[in-house]
């Protein structure tokens, strides 16, 4: 399918080479991009479908990806992650402007996929099959309007400490959701972060208040996997980002609520289906055989 | 010997994590741990079992020390009744080899395949007989393949590390330690799902978290995913958590024999042995079904030797000696951790085994 004809939320090439490298997009079957203001008309009389974006004014996202911190004590010996899920959730309605270098294009384009934001990314010219396989990939799936599922509401004073600590939310997968003042339809409601506050230590107390029981969901068997969950109590659609550098095999994620079938959709492994799927004590539980960057669950039939 | 300080010691008072076991597997009528010999062991020392120069064993030797050790054990005559005692020819047997220090210590080769040379004889068809751990990096520098019979199956958990595929989602013990996300750790799904007995093979090793490492900690964090969250900073919770996984349905009931490889042993650095100056050579073979018993003269065997050496004691629990991986790797005197050799005591009070030392009778053997 011409990737030009595909959804609009689909995240988006953003090309500041020369008109000249147009041939590098063809053979990459790229046919709709992004480029700088001013160079739009060069591209579209190339035959492809340009769109001016200006940088300055798009919120400026992370290249997603892991570091690992091997000489640093044990108590961190979890990676770091590089993610905007947080970010999204903070600043919703606005673009994002992804700088991706090469290896991290495709996980940016999975990335803004699953929140639903817009998106430009630039790509080094060795990143452009693997990005184009992502959005092949994603331009198959549906994007059903389905709210976002949290445990935790927040009230953004908009202070870098807050930054921080729904970073650190999103990073632990303690879903949460921006919203304007107090609502009882969360478990949780966060107010305010002292300015002195400790992130994490903030963060975990947010986790032991909560408590890992009542979460929405859980995943067990990778630490750089973020989730992201949508739905309601019928149907629930998670969204599945892998930030490190290789698969996960034997992903176990556990959804709060009863399920009765879940359909996997997994970047690389077609075909792939959950495994070891149980709904009891009010909770549904599957494994994801083996993933790549990016992988969605689709449950239906909850009650 | 270093008796007199372990009860008090492992009476600090510590507190233990809530742990949630997740398992449908029922407890055998008679538990392979601590199985019909509780508190008893049979210890076979043979000054001519291993060449401390070239670390070969003497497969001969070794073979007239498990002969006798298990004829010691059960009473019987002959050697094939006393395995016959506890595997039988329909038998998947697992053996759960250590092979966290290999190359320079791991369950040796030639004790491994003197076991399959035991189960074959009592009828388990090679391909009833998997040599299993959880790593593949750290067991395929000791080549098992080239001393059993063809047939026999060398696995691995973990191919990668880190990878969850091959353990059980429906069995598992989940507890928080230090605020890390996954709070599961899941037992390999082999032993629930082909195995019906285990015959359990660790070393005589130090631990700097655990204190020693022998039958408890080898069956323990051996057989379940994400363990190594338990330690942090200073602090290991391997006083509880051994025990607690090894308790786990149905690990418990088809556990059913321990032979500890004493030929060589680490004196300090364990569960690695990168260093050859902490190897030593015991020469000796545990045989029992008792964890508890033998990892109790474990601790002796280990915490005498470091005193002979003049290091500090598994026991000792001072902050003045904990220190960096670098430095305790070079000195002997230096914990990374809290050193909690007080889990063996622990898993007594689990119904493991015997821990008291006037109760446990051992046989000693010389050859």
């Amino acid at each position: 399918m011409p990737l030009a004809f595909l959804a609009v939320l689909l995240p988006t090439l953003f090309w500041d080479r020369p008109v000249e490298t147009a041939d590098t997009l063809r053979k990459a079957g790229i046919e709709r991009l992004y480029v700088p203001a001013g160079q739009q008309q060069a591209w579209r009389k190339a035959g492809f479908a340009a769109t001016a974006f200006d940088r300055a004014h798009a919120v400026q996202a992370v290249a997603p990806t892991v570091e690992y911190h091997m000489d640093v004590a044990s108590a961190t010996r979890v990676p770091w992650v590089d993610a905007n899920g947080w970010r999204f959730e903070r600043e919703p309605g606005r673009s994002f402007f992804y700088d991706a270098p090469p290896g991290s294009a495709a996980l940016a384009a999975a990335e803004a996929f699953a929140y639903g934001v817009e998106a430009a990314i630039r790509a080094a010219p060795e990143d452009l099959a693997p990005f184009v396989h992502m959005l092949k990939f994603l331009g198959e799936i549906d994007q059903p309007r389905l709210p976002v599922m949290a445990n935790i509401g927040v009230i953004d004073d908009g202070s870098d400490t807050m930054a921080e600590v729904l970073n650190l939310l999103a990073r632990h997968n303690l879903l949460f959701q921006v919203i304007p003042s107090a609502d009882p339809k969360y478990d949780l409601n966060i107010h305010n972060v002292p300015e002195a506050a400790n992130p994490y230590e903030f963060a975990m107390k947010v986790r032991r208040d909560l408590t890992d029981e009542k979460r929405l969901l859980r995943i067990y068997g990778s630490n750089v996997v973020l989730v992201r969950l949508t739905g309601d109590a019928s149907q629930a659609r998670v969204h599945l980002l892998n930030y490190g550098k290789a698969g996960v095999k034997g992903l176990r994620v556990r959804l709060l609520g009863s399920y009765k079938q879940g359909k996997l959709t997994a970047f690389e492994h077609p075909g792939e289906t959950l495994e070891d799927y149980s709904v009891q004590d009010g909770a549904t539980e599957f494994t994801i055989p083996e993933m790549g960057a990016y992988a969605l669950v689709d449950l239906v039939g909850g009650r | 010997m270093a008796a007199a300080a372990p009860g008090a010691l492992a009476a600090t008072d510590r507190k233990i994590p809530k742990y949630r076991v997740v398992s449908h597997y029922q407890a055998a009528a008679q538990p392979g741990m601590p199985g019909p010999y509780p508190g008893q062991v049979a210890s076979v020392h043979a000054g001519n079992c291993i060449d401390p120069a070239s670390e070969k064993p003497d497969p001969a030797v070794v073979r007239e020390m498990m002969a006798h050790g298990m004829r010691a054990l059960t009473g019987d005559a002959d050697v094939r009744d006393a395995w016959a005692r506890f595997i039988t020819p329909a038998d998947i047997v697992g053996i759960k080899v250590n092979c966290s220090g290999a190359p320079g210590i791991m369950s040796s080769p030639v004790v491994v395949a003197e076991i399959v040379r035991n189960l074959v004889a009592v009828g388990v068809k090679p391909d009833g007989i998997w040599i299993y751990e959880r790593f593949e990096d750290q067991v395929e520098s000791v080549h098992y393949d080239r001393y059993v019979p063809k047939g026999v199956h060398i696995w691995t958990a973990e191919t990668r590390r880190g990878s969850a595929e091959s353990y059980d989602p429906a069995t598992y013990v989940e507890t928080t330690f230090f605020d890390e996300d996954d709070t599961r750790s899941n037992l390999i799904r082999l032993v629930g799902s082909r195995f019906t007995k285990i015959v359990n093979v660790p070393n005589m090793k130090d631990h700097g978290a655990a204190g020693v490492t022998g039958c408890l900690k080898n069956i323990a964090y051996g057989n379940f995913s994400n363990v190594a969250r338990s330690h942090s900073g200073s602090q290991t919770n391997t006083y509880s958590f051994i025990g607690t996984l090894a308790s786990v349905e149905p690990l418990r009931s088809r556990t059913v024999l321990q032979v500890m490889d004493g030929l060589r042993g680490v004196w300090h650095g364990g569960p690695f042995s990168p260093n050859r100056k902490f190897r030593f050579y015991p020469k000796r073979m545990l045989f029992g079904a008792d964890p508890v018993a033998i990892d109790r003269l474990l601790l002796d065997i280990i915490d005498d030797k470091r005193k002979a050496e003049h290091a500090i004691s598994v026991w000792d629990r001072s902050a003045k000696y904990l220190g960096g991986d670098d430095d305790h790797r070079n000195n002997p005197n230096v914990n990374p951790f809290v050193r909690e050799p007080g889990h063996i005591e622990y898993a007594a009070s689990l119904g493991l085994g015997v821990y008291d030392l006037d109760k446990i009778k051992v046989a000693s053997i010389e050859v």
